[in-house]
């Protein structure tokens, strides 16, 4: 009887359906093309399906039939009695979207498809949401690279896609640029430092057909190729020497700063290279380099201050991880989802959990260690030492467990005394002690919070003999601890810590369990057994194949890095908020040819470096500057002033100074008086005297709360967070940088001596060579006019008054040519890879 | 000797060759005007001053910005229902189905009410009710006109600072300081029109963001001084490099930035041609500014300023010195008003934040009213967000960030004064009959300053953006 009436209704439903099948597919087409867009762009913010505003999703057909507090939204078949319609109508008083009316085309889409019964399409059915079909979301596709338009300006397919786009708004390319241009723009590129006048003259009479290429390999095999795109890389890192917050105080990590240059001057497989650094403590025996890569995820802050609650900060640091993966691999703004659901993109609160707790059970100061901990604040360390002083490192560290688990114990016994204590305390004591902790005594004992009770328990260890008397033993034992050098890694706990969501993002507010786990919206991870996922599965998921982010979002800022905008100029929100591609489909082509053939940094280069659109020049042009005035199509390259330690790397190469050693400990070149009082803590800073002053930028000893100004003052990232693009600002402080900064000023005298050493004896020449050594091109007509005549005044003045020229140089002419030299260094032109 | 004209021999060279980049006209108007050092700065100078949309009263404006959220409970906003209801379970009316930021850091236990920490004394004619850490604000009350139950949208402290500065949370977009210059440019050809003073432990969270140009041309972000020391770093030229001898090098330099300009188009060389000019100019001007010593000692008293020091008080000085010579938007931030309890708590901490403010700041309303400044100067004073009308749990005491109902003042030129605007209900959780938001805010200071809002826009990515993104209503009943 049951199933006979089932049968019956599905008879029912079927013939329905069949007379309905037109209708629904003209909907669902409608839908695709014009709704969900329609939809995810001024609705879903509000009205996405989690968490939705006065609760209406528009997630699903269903819920929108359901509606949400005013009742149903859509009437199927019946625009007029749909609220929905008479919301984006305006006539009633609902109006909807907020944010101005949809056009009248937009309402008579919906009018449409609500009247041809309001259909979801079979593809968006099969997603989460609307926004889950967005672009970014989707399997990476492997285009056909389009028909060259302009063939003898084609070099590879990157120039086709390019080309194609260009020709339907009416652009052409720009020529290639000239050879001086082209090695100072690839060295820059590729190395940060210039061209020496040798390679420049080389290149340029070389005639041989593959010279460019030639050229492009001699950059990508330098050693300071590791240094200029491994500076790249610890923006995301936000790699620096200190702690961070109010105490900033050092720290030793800069062994993963020179691991990171290492691994990219050996081209390790970007795969690889992110796996080691997200987990290489979890690969099996894994080498001490393995170890050192995970310094990546070590570059949180750590705040160290008095009192505090070192749990609230571990757990900071653990949010700042998954926000540099978010910003790094997947170009989403995982941390909107910290305190709620996503309000744009299909990630909800608990997904953020579930990334969070990937990095839940890492062995680093937490709550559980309290004032213990600032005895090993950076934990878990890899140290570097003979056998013998890590053979007595360890024996220490058993003695120091020991007497540990005692003290614990002691206090423990202690708190049993409390109350007892408390009693016994004088009104004098009393009023010797900070408000803090006064104001904490004074709260009845039953109503203290934990804030309280933590102060009270403090305050009664401090004043008790055996407590002290058993702390001096710790600290004595641990003073014989070899002073060992070290760099900052990961390990994970023995077992894991309980990850669960933190309600409204506070940690005190525990929310449901979580367990490690990727994003829905994105191919599952492939988890072998069936053991807890680690963070080396979240890692081999991100550089998997079926991962559609990784791969276009790694492209995309390399792009970015060559033409001063991606291809997505929201470098680091590829979700529904972020800018669509300028080039989708070559996008694509890039990412698959990354990801298919092997992974090789240096492979993507050369292709990008190889091709027209790159060599192009940067001039502007009338033409294209009226249609597309920001040159998102790349009719020409663009100018891009150089990064601030770019800026001084060039500055150092032309004056002959540079130290061009590689990694090590941080340096000190010289910085303006006070640069580092500004933050809270006053801290001196001795400039180096030796080689290390001429170190490059990158090397500075970075401070985070007051790092070196000759950095910030060109737009340097201040290493809180990962920096995924560095804005290029133009201002007056930069020029006073230039032109009076100490360093500056001594690499204009250095630029001086060797021109008067190096350079041709005299006459014109030399002045040619002064310029060639800075901007790897000859000075034309005018500006050699200009400066020899500035030269000549210049020499005349301090011959004339010699006095003059002493503070500067020991002759006249070397004062003449500092003069020079400072204006050489502060041409736009020498700050900019033209 | 100098040496005759080489820039006229550049500039020829430029008119027979160059015909990219750059229209003819403006290459032609940059080059023409662009006589050097002295003498009138060049047409296309992105700070020479225009017109605003509508004739205005306020030429300048000093934006006082208390960085941290400071307790409006415990400065302008009295509450005396809420001192009776102290200790309290918080209404529910006020917690249901409202979207409570400031519930993350509360337990599951129902909030309890903190009356204000601090008593109140009516001032001046206009009778404002103001806390007893204000007195010397509570003097000039009568020129002050309140605004309260802001809301804003940020519970967090660098997007709201964002919110306030940029109009939008997200980093990126134009600061107001940016967005003034942009439209107005600034009268002072030796100073940057957009300076950025600030005083307190650290600087304001979001750090250059506050003070950012966005998308704008870079030459309109703010452009920090230090109040101690060497006004800017950097400011003096290496030894050997007299005056004349800087100037020689900057006009050599401008020669070649010129001739590169011409070959490659790129207006951002034109950017840096007047970053050199003005930085070259602010080495002789930014010295002579900082320098309070030639202050009347009466003047230094009234602020409690110290020629030297570092300090707000300083601050305010040197605000008021900078808006007599042309600046145009001079934004001091003062830090640490985060008061949750704790070590940063509405006892001593609070009244330390208030002491610092209270009379610098009345000083500078003394100041700029006794020198007719005031007619033409437009002062503001205001945090990111408020705090909560419920107390924290912590170990002492204190209030979390409240974004629904929070209080600025406005003084000045085009400011109607002796008033609050909006009105809070009796525990100051939300406004009462008024809806004000930050958007409002920025709206009403463009409005002041000859601005339209919705007229004030910037093309990018293919959109018209505008300080007040979608939104802004003049607050009208402020408008004298």
């Amino acid at each position: 009887m049951r199933s006979a009436r089932l049968l019956l209704a599905v008879f029912a439903f079927a013939a329905t359906a069949a007379a309905a099948d037109a209708s629904t597919a003209a909907g669902e087409a409608l839908f695709d093309a014009q709704i969900q867009p329609l939809l995810a762009a001024r609705c879903a913010s509000c009205h996405g399906a989690k968490l939705p505003t006065s609760g209406l999703s528009l997630g699903s057909r269903e819920a929108l039939l359901e509606g949400g507090n005013r009742g149903p939204s859509i009437v199927a078949g019946k625009p007029a009695e749909s609220l929905l319609i008479q919301a984006v109508r305006q006539d009633g008083d609902l109006k909807m979207p907020p944010g101005g009316k949809l056009s009248a085309d937009e309402i008579a889409a919906l009018e449409k498809w609500v009247e041809l019964g309001a259909p979801w399409s079979a593809k968006a059915v099969s997603q989460s949401s609307p926004e889950a079909s967005h672009w970014s979301f989707q399997p990476i596709r492997r285009p056909e690279p389009p028909a060259p338009v302009w063939p003898d300006k084609v070099r590879n397919a990157i120039d086709r896609f390019v080309q194609a786009r260009l020709a339907k708004d009416k652009l052409t390319p720009s020529p290639e640029a000239d050879r001086a241009t082209l090695i100072r723009r690839v060295s820059l590129d590729l190395t940060g430092l210039l061209p020496t006048p040798e390679d420049v003259l080389a290149f340029e009479q070389d005639a041989a057909p593959d010279a460019y290429a030639k050229m492009v390999e001699r950059y990508l095999a330098s050693p300071h190729y590791g240094e200029r795109w491994g500076r790249h890389w610890l923006d995301i890192a936000h790699y620096a020497d200190s702690n961070g917050y109010n105490l900033d105080g050092e720290r030793e990590v800069w062994r993963y700063r020179d691991w990171v240059i290492r691994a990219l001057n050996d081209d390790k497989p970007f795969d690889e290279f992110v796996i080691e650094q997200i987990a290489g403590d979890l690969l099996p025996h894994p080498t001490q380099d393995q170890l050192i890569a995970t310094g990546f995820h070590r570059n949180t802050l750590i705040n160290l201050e008095g009192g505090i609650d070192f749990e609230q900060y571990r757990v900071e640091a653990v949010v700042d991880r998954v926000d540099t993966i978010g910003q790094a691999f997947l170009g989403l703004t995982l941390g909107c989802a910290r305190c709620h659901d996503h309000k744009y993109d299909p990630i909800s609160q608990k997904e953020f959990y579930q990334f969070y707790a990937f990095y839940n059970s890492i062995d680093e100061l937490d709550g559980e260690d309290g004032e213990a901990g600032r005895q090993d604040p950076f934990k878990p360390l890899l140290e570097f030492g003979t056998p013998e002083e890590l053979a007595k490192r360890d024996v220490i560290r058993v003695q120091l467990e020991v007497l540990e688990k005692e003290v614990s114990d002691y206090e423990t016994e202690l708190a049993k005394s409390q109350a007892e204590w408390e009693t016994g305390l004088s009104k004098e004591w009393i009023a010797k002690l900070g408000d803090e902790d006064q104001f904490a005594l004074a709260v009845p004992a039953e109503k203290r919070n934990p804030f309280q009770k933590a102060t009270i328990a403090r305050m009664h260890r401090k004043d008790d003999l055996g407590w002290n008397e058993r702390q001096a033993s710790i600290a004595a034992v641990r003073k014989r601890l070899p002073d060992l050098e070290s760099t900052m890694v990961m390990r994970e706990l023995p077992e894991p810590r309980e990850s669960y969501i933190h309600l409204g993002g506070d940690f005190l507010r525990h929310g449901v369990t979580v367990q490690p786990d990727t994003l829905k919206l994105l191919p599952a991870m492939d988890v072998e057994g069936s053991h807890r996922p680690t963070r080396l599965d979240l890692a081999k998921w991100l550089m998997s194949g079926s991962n559609p982010l990784t791969a276009r979002v790694s492209v995309n800022r390399v792009w970015q890095r060559y033409f001063g905008l991606g291809l997505v100029e929201t470098e680091n929100d590829f979700g529904t908020q972020g800018s669509a591609p300028s080039h989708p489909e070559l996008l694509d082509w890039l990412a698959s040819e990354f990801r298919d053939k092997g992974w090789s940094q240096k492979d993507l280069h050369r292709l990008i470096l190889t091709s027209h659109t790159y060599r192009q020049a940067s001039l502007h042009r009338d033409d294209s500057t009226e249609i597309d005035p920001r040159n998102r199509l790349l009719s020409r390259q663009n100018r891009l002033r150089l990064e601030a330690e770019a800026v001084r790397d060039a500055a150092l190469s032309a004056s002959g100074l540079l130290t061009a050693e590689i990694g090590g400990p941080s340096v000190h070149p010289p910085q303006p008086d006070g640069a580092s009082k500004l933050g809270q803590m006053q801290r001196d800073w001795v400039a180096d005297t030796d080689k290390e002053r001429f170190r490059r930028g990158m090397y500075t000893y970075f401070w985070r709360s007051s790092p070196h100004p000759g950095l910030m003052v060109f737009d340097a990232p201040d290493s809180t967070n990962a920096c995924t693009r560095r804005p290029r600002s133009n201002t007056p402080l930069q020029a006073l940088t230039l032109l009076n900064d100490t360093a500056y000023y001594e690499f204009a005298q250095g630029l001086a001596k060797r021109v008067l050493t190096e350079g041709p004896a005299a006459g014109p020449q030399r002045l040619d060579y002064a310029f060639r050594l800075c901007v790897a091109r000859p000075p034309d007509a005018t500006e050699r006019e200009e400066l020899a005549g500035f030269l000549a005044e210049q020499l005349d003045a301090f011959q004339t008054k010699p006095e003059a020229a002493r503070p500067i140089a020991d002759t006249p002419e070397l004062a003449a040519w500092t003069a020079v030299g400072r204006v050489l260094l502060n041409l736009d032109e020498f700050i900019t890879r033209e | 000797m100098k040496k005759p004209t080489l820039a006229d021999v550049t500039r020829r060279h430029f008119f027979s060759q160059c015909g990219v980049g750059l229209g003819q006209a403006a290459l032609a108007g940059l080059l023409s005007g662009g006589s050097l050092f002295g003498r009138e700065a060049a047409p296309e100078n992105p700070m020479a001053p225009k017109q605003p949309h509508f004739p205005a009263k306020a030429k300048n404006i000093i934006f006082l910005f208390m960085a941290g959220g400071p307790s409006q409970l415990e400065m302008f906003d009295y509450k005396p229902e809420l001192a009776r209801r102290d200790g309290e379970n918080t209404p529910p009316s006020f917690l249901e189905g409202k979207r409570f930021a400031f519930m993350d850091s509360f337990s599951k236990e129902t909030p309890k009410l903190l009356g204000p920490r601090r008593t109140f004394t009516q001032y001046g004619k206009s009778g404002k009710w103001i806390s007893d850490t204000l007195p010397h604000l509570g003097g000039v009350v009568d020129d002050l006109a309140f605004v309260s139950g802001i809301a804003t949208e940020n519970f967090n402290h660098a997007p709201a600072k964002i919110m306030v500065n940029t109009g939008s949370p997200r980093f990126g977009r134009p600061s107001i300081g940016a967005w003034v210059t942009y439209g107005i440019g600034s009268e002072s050809e030796n100073l940057p029109g957009f300076v950025v003073l600030q005083s307190g432990p650290r600087g304001p969270r979001g750090g250059a963001l506050n003070w950012g140009a966005g998308f704008l041309p870079t030459a309109y972000q703010g452009v920090p001084f230090q109040s101690g020391g060497d006004p800017i770093l950097n400011l003096s030229n290496p030894e050997g490099f007299d005056h004349d001898r800087q100037g020689r090098t900057l006009e050599t330099l401008r020669a070649l930035n010129l001739r590169r300009l011409a070959e490659t188009g790129d207006p951002e060389i034109s950017t840096r041609i007047a970053s050199y000019e003005m930085a070259y100019r602010m080495q002789s001007s930014a010295p002579e500014l900082i320098d309070l010593g030639g202050e009347d000692p009466k003047t230094l008293a009234l602020y409690g300023a110290e020629p030297g020091a570092k300090s707000y008080a300083n601050n305010c000085l040197l605000a008021r010195r900078l808006v007599e010579r042309g600046v145009r938007f001079v934004q001091l931030y003062h830090t640490d008003w985060d008061h949750h309890g704790g070590p940063h708590n509405l006892g001593k901490p609070f009244t330390d934040r208030c002491r610092e403010i209270d009379q610098p700041t009345a000083a500078l309303i003394r100041d700029l009213k006794e020198r007719g400044m005031l007619e033409d100067t437009l002062v503001v004073f205001g945090g990111e967000f408020g705090r909560t009308p419920m107390g924290e749990e912590r170990e002492s005491v204190g209030r979390n960030h409240h974004i629904d109902a929070y209080t600025m003042w406005f003084a000045g030129a085009g400011v109607r004064p002796g008033q609050t605007v909006g009105r809070t209900d009796d525990f100051g959780f939300a406004p009462v009959d008024t809806e004000i938001d930050i958007h409002d805010i920025q709206a009403t200071i463009l409005h002041l300053l000859g601005l339209d809002h919705t007229r004030l826009t910037f093309k990018f990515q293919g959109r018209n953006f505008r300080l007040t993104d979608v939104g802004g209503k003049l607050i009208e009943p402020m408008l004298s």
